[in-house]
């Protein structure tokens, strides 16, 4: 039985323990004396041979010598973390100004999300979204909207006609390309029966040289609502909410004196530029204004042609162009751009 | 129209206001100046004058009535005082017929004799100029200056070059021909009128004189014509010809037949002035019709419930009558006491029903004036449009995959028919084209797409974009109630030096779109084109795939052929496509979807590495571990697929990680090999396949 000294033992610990450089040596050194075979571990197992009266003793100074170790390993550990934890920060780092990784994503087209926009808008003030076909008749594109064969007022549309005939019983209507979304006013009115608060989103076509500010097919928005007393004034409130929603801005509208076969009276609808907010700059001729859209208030023909009796009811109709909409939203100066497919235009929105 | 501030001003006593403040009370009120111009001493208004008000408007003195009403200016009609000789009769000198009263429901004349032709007085000249009229001799000057004035387009001619001294209204016979004032020669019709001497057209009825009967120098006798015409029988012989001149565009919309008379005066008023020359008696005057004015019932609460404010009532008829219309109360009993009785001029043609004398009264009483106010309605929630909403919805996983959205033109060319062989029997073809390149209607969205990656390559060297929009089927079909047009869903991956690996890229995307459009179900199944088909499929064969649900075949996926790429000069890429029907997809989708527990138990995975002849379909291999592992199989993820060194000739080796869990307990080892034991035996029933251990 070797003397055991234990205060001896505690000095070689301390040692030891401060001068350990890395965890690797601090856990060696921990193993040295609590390991299986450990020093500190021996005189533990030691104890049992010792009479009883020294046993206690012994045992109890062993003991706290063991938890010293413990405690001291442990301080050392958080220790030795911290220093290795103040190097690395000090060695490694990010250049945050190197670009980041981008994810592929897609576009929408921005018509889409106009449409979008203008559909939300509008369905928060209860219209619902109805839309119609690309090939109409000319009954419907023309005739129901109170727009005589023969008639000039024909001719404030360009249209492009299909050669073939769409022939119903012995009916022969000729086809077209919609020249514009009012259609389906008549379509949406012979199968609803008033009150209707409806918005019609949809590609036109007409017969036109393109250039930055034609094209042979675009988009329109219709609207129209239907009620026992829709009034114009009720027709500039809903207008100029849409226009102040969409642009987000303090927008003022004014109504001018217009012509549309099917609406009467009709109006020119024109709002506060955005650019110089009215003040009159280039964008707008120096007027303040912008002319935005075609309106009025539904014509009795109108109503008839659709199969309703006009007594009973009245509203207002308008149309808008989209590709307007969208080129003063994002200041685009050509509407060929949408239909280019150009990516380096599209990726943009 | 082009107007002269000047002339406008010769109507009224008072002075009108400066001519940018008239432009803006007339663009605010009545129609858009589009430019006012200083010429000279003059201002020139340039005014878009509504279509419908042509009729009264496309002149001076309707422009100068319309400002006389917006300002309350009294306004008063020029001077048309001439003397007549009682010696001679008009009637005596000139005979004139109407053939076709329907087509001319009034024909006025006038003759003057001894008149001097000559040039006109610088005045004349000088607002004819600014107008934009070129003159050319006193009389025929004056018969434009007094278009310009009354909106009536009058025609002269010289007396003595009348064959007959008659003037016959008639419509022309086939072959007949005419030569214009301007020297162009017509070839006329059956559907052409004319003015007509006994023997041959003199005119173009209401469109153009002929050089026959042209005012000359040496012209003595002139003979003034005032008519008026069918607006539908001058529109059609404009169309046939192919011309369109001053006069015509007026009678095209309309004038009233009672402005003849006044207008003819005016210029027999002019030339007795400017040209000298006596006036026999009397107005020779076909007018078997006469048009009075019209009588329209008001109600003024309808005008209140229209326009949204209460103007009133004492303001409602001062605008009226500032507009010339003539006002009596309808019944004097206190019931309808709202109603009033509102006679129009006959010179207002658009004015025919309550809602027209809306407009009036609101345009002048200011629509500026009419403040907003949101409408009282019932509280209908919007109705949801599903085809939208699934729209929106596709456009927005595919933008998600990394797709960008196109929009191309609904139209192709001659060339587009030819490379992707469409025949013109199922394509629809457009009646007047503007151009050759859009001459069709698409039958597809695929040529649209592939033009945007012809484009786009000049920058890029991978481009994934999508379109969705209508397709047109050939339209005859729409006699059989069948839908002549629907909305496809179409997209593509095109790539510089692609591999085959695009094709699994973009079928990864479409299992994503369906699967998250609610549809699951979703089979890929070998696209075998008839011998017909192949011929002029657009698909690589081999590498085409029909996509279906639920066995409707929905779609397609695959590489465009090699064909059509070397013709579209395209072949340096791989470009993998699909082409869904959107009608079809839309009815299978679905919002129902609903959770599947998360297994507390947890999952183990074993390998698979297997050897198979190159041929056969990964599905095969798929299906066979599926049915053999038995519901403990949760997943099966094909993880590698090698050929070439190392392997034997023609096969191919496929690694799959299974995924074993169960939903009622842990599995335990055992229990897993014994499955995965199975399986192997499965896969090793087949006499080529080889498990690789």
């Amino acid at each position: 039985m070797p003397k055991i000294n234990l205060k001896l033992l505690k000095n070689q610990i301390k040692k030891a323990i401060g001068s350990a450089k890395d965890l690797k040596e601090l856990n060696d050194i921990f193993k040295r004396y609590l390991g299986k075979r450990g020093e500190l571990t021996q005189v533990l197992r030691s104890l049992e041979k010792l009479p009883k009266i020294r046993r206690a003793k012994v045992g109890k100074e062993a003991n706290e010598l063991k938890n010293f170790l413990r405690i001291k390993c442990d301080q050392k550990a958080i220790g030795i973390k911290e220093k290795i934890r103040k190097e690395t920060a000090k060695i490694e780092w990010i250049d945050i100004t190197r670009p980041g990784e981008k994810p592929v994503l897609g576009h929408l087209h921005p018509l889409s999300q106009v449409k979008n926009k203008a559909e939300e808008i509008f369905q928060l003030m209860g219209f619902s979204m109805v839309e119609g076909p690309e090939i109409e008749t000319e009954w419907y594109n023309f005739d129901a909207l109170n727009i005589p064969k023969d008639h000039p007022a024909r001719d404030l549309w360009d249209t492009l006609w299909l050669k073939d005939n769409y022939k119903l019983k012995t009916k022969n209507y000729k086809l077209l390309l919609r020249t514009h979304t009012s259609p389906v006013q008549i379509r949406y009115m012979e199968k609803n029966n008033p009150p209707l608060r409806i918005i019609v989103p949809g590609r036109v076509f007409r017969h036109e040289a393109t250039d930055a500010s034609h094209e042979i097919n675009f988009y329109q928005v219709e609207g129209l609502m239907v009620d026992k007393k829709v009034s114009v004034a009720n027709f500039k409130a809903i207008i100029q909410e849409f226009f102040q929603k969409f642009f987000k801005k303090p927008i003022e509208i004014r109504l001018r004196p217009g012509y549309f076969p099917f609406t009467e009276p009709s109006f020119e609808v024109d709002m506060t530029c955005l650019t110089c907010g009215g003040k009159g700059c280039s964008v707008c001729s120096q007027t303040g204004w912008l002319e935005m859209m075609g309106a009025g208030m539904v014509h009795p023909n109108v109503f008839k042609a659709a199969g309703l009796n006009p007594k009973n009811w009245q509203g207002f109709a308008f149309g808008m162009g989209l590709d307007r909409l969208a080129m003063m939203k994002y200041k685009i100066n050509d509407i060929r751009l949408f239909y280019s497919g150009d990516l380096r235009f599209l990726n943009q929105f | 129209m082009i107007f002269s501030y000047n002339w406008l001003q010769s109507f009224f006593k008072k002075r009108l206001p400066k001519p940018e403040k008239l432009a803006e009370l007339l663009t605010m009120k009545a129609f858009e100046v589009e430019e006012v111009k200083k010429i000279g001493k003059d201002w020139v208004f340039d005014i878009d004058i509504l279509p419908n008000r042509a009729g009264d408007c496309l002149s001076h003195m309707g422009i100068a009535r319309e400002s006389s009403a917006l300002l309350d200016l009294g306004f008063k009609i020029p001077d048309l005082r001439f003397q007549e000789t009682k010696d001679l009769k008009a009637n005596d000198l000139i005979k004139v017929e109407v053939k076709n009263k329907e087509d001319c429901p009034r024909y006025t004349a006038k003759v003057i004799t001894g008149v001097k032709v000559k040039s006109s007085p610088k005045w004349i000249k000088a607002r004819l100029k600014v107008c934009g009229l070129r003159p050319i001799n006193n009389v025929v000057d004056i018969a434009n200056y007094v278009m310009l004035e009354t909106g009536q387009p009058l025609h002269a001619f010289d007396g003595q070059k009348l064959e007959g001294r008659k003037i016959i209204v008639r419509f022309a016979e086939n072959r007949e021909k005419i030569i214009t004032l301007d020297e162009e020669k017509y070839n006329l019709d059956e559907d052409v009128l004319v003015i007509a001497d006994a023997k041959k057209p003199v005119a173009i009825a209401g469109i153009k004189g002929g050089l026959s009967a042209e005012i000359d120098k040496k012209t003595k006798i002139v003979v003034l014509e005032s008519a008026n015409f069918r607006p539908g029988t001058i529109r059609k012989s404009s169309k046939k010809l192919g011309l369109k001149t001053d006069a015509s565009l007026r009678f095209e919309h309309g004038i009233d037949p009672n402005l003849t008379e006044l207008a003819i005066n005016r210029a027999a008023s002019l030339i007795q002035e400017i040209a000298g020359g006596t006036i026999p008696q009397g107005l020779i005057d076909f007018y078997p019709k006469k048009v009075f004015s019209k009588r329209i019932k008001l109600d003024l609460d309808y005008v209140e419930r229209l326009l949204g404010v209460k103007i009133p009532r004492k303001e409602i008829f001062d605008i009226l009558k500032r507009l010339q219309f003539k006002l009596t109360e309808a019944r004097p009993l206190s019931k309808t006491k709202g109603i009033i009785m509102v006679e129009v001029p006959t010179l207002r043609l658009d004015v025919s029903i309550p809602e027209d004398l809306i407009e009036e009264i609101g345009r002048i009483y200011g629509y500026q004036k009419i403040s907003s106010r949101f409408p009282i309605a019932a509280l209908i929630p919007p109705k949801r449009n599903l085809d939208i909403f699934w729209e929106n919805m596709a456009k927005d996983i595919l933008k998600e995959a990394g797709f960008t959205e196109a929009y191309n033109y609904s139209f192709i060319g001659e060339k587009e028919t030819k490379i992707f062989d469409y025949k013109v029997k199922e394509i629809t073809e457009v009646e007047n084209p503007v151009s050759v390149e859009q001459k069709y209607l698409r039958p597809s969205l695929i040529p649209g797409l592939l033009k945007n990656v012809k484009e786009n390559f000049k920058y890029l060297d991978e481009i994934k974009i999508f379109e969705l929009g209508k397709i047109f089927i050939n339209g005859c079909r729409l006699a059989n109630n069948e839908q002549s047009e629907k909305r496809m869903l179409a997209g593509l991956i095109a790539k510089k030096e692609g591999r085959e690996e695009e094709f699994y890229r973009l079928k990864g995307v479409i299992d994503s779109l369906l699967n998250k459009l609610g549809i699951s179900n979703i089979w890929f199944v070998e696209y075998q084109p008839t011998p017909e088909e192949s011929q002029i499929s657009i698909w690589q064969p081999q590498k085409c795939a029909e996509i279906k649900v639920n066995h409707m075949e929905i779609g397609f996926l695959g590489e465009i052929s090699s064909k059509i790429l070397d013709e579209l000069k395209l072949n340096l890429l791989k470009i993998v496509v699909f082409d869904i029907d959107f009608e079809k997809l839309k009815t299978l989708t679905s919002e129902e979807h609903e959770f599947k527990p998360i297994s507390p138990y947890p999952a183990a995975i074993r390998d698979v590495a297997i050897l198979v002849p190159r041929g056969i379909l990964v599905q095969d291999v798929l299906n066979k571990i599926e049915v053999a592992g038995g519901n403990l199989v949760r997943d099966v993820d094909l993880f590698d697929i090698y050929e070439g060194e190392n392997l034997p000739e023609g096969k191919k080796n496929l690694a799959f990680h299974i995924v074993y869990q169960s939903e009622t307990k842990t599995l335990s080892s055992e229990e897993i090999d014994k499955t995965h034991q199975k399986i192997i035996n499965a896969l090793e029933k087949e006499p080529d396949w080889q498990v690789r251990k």
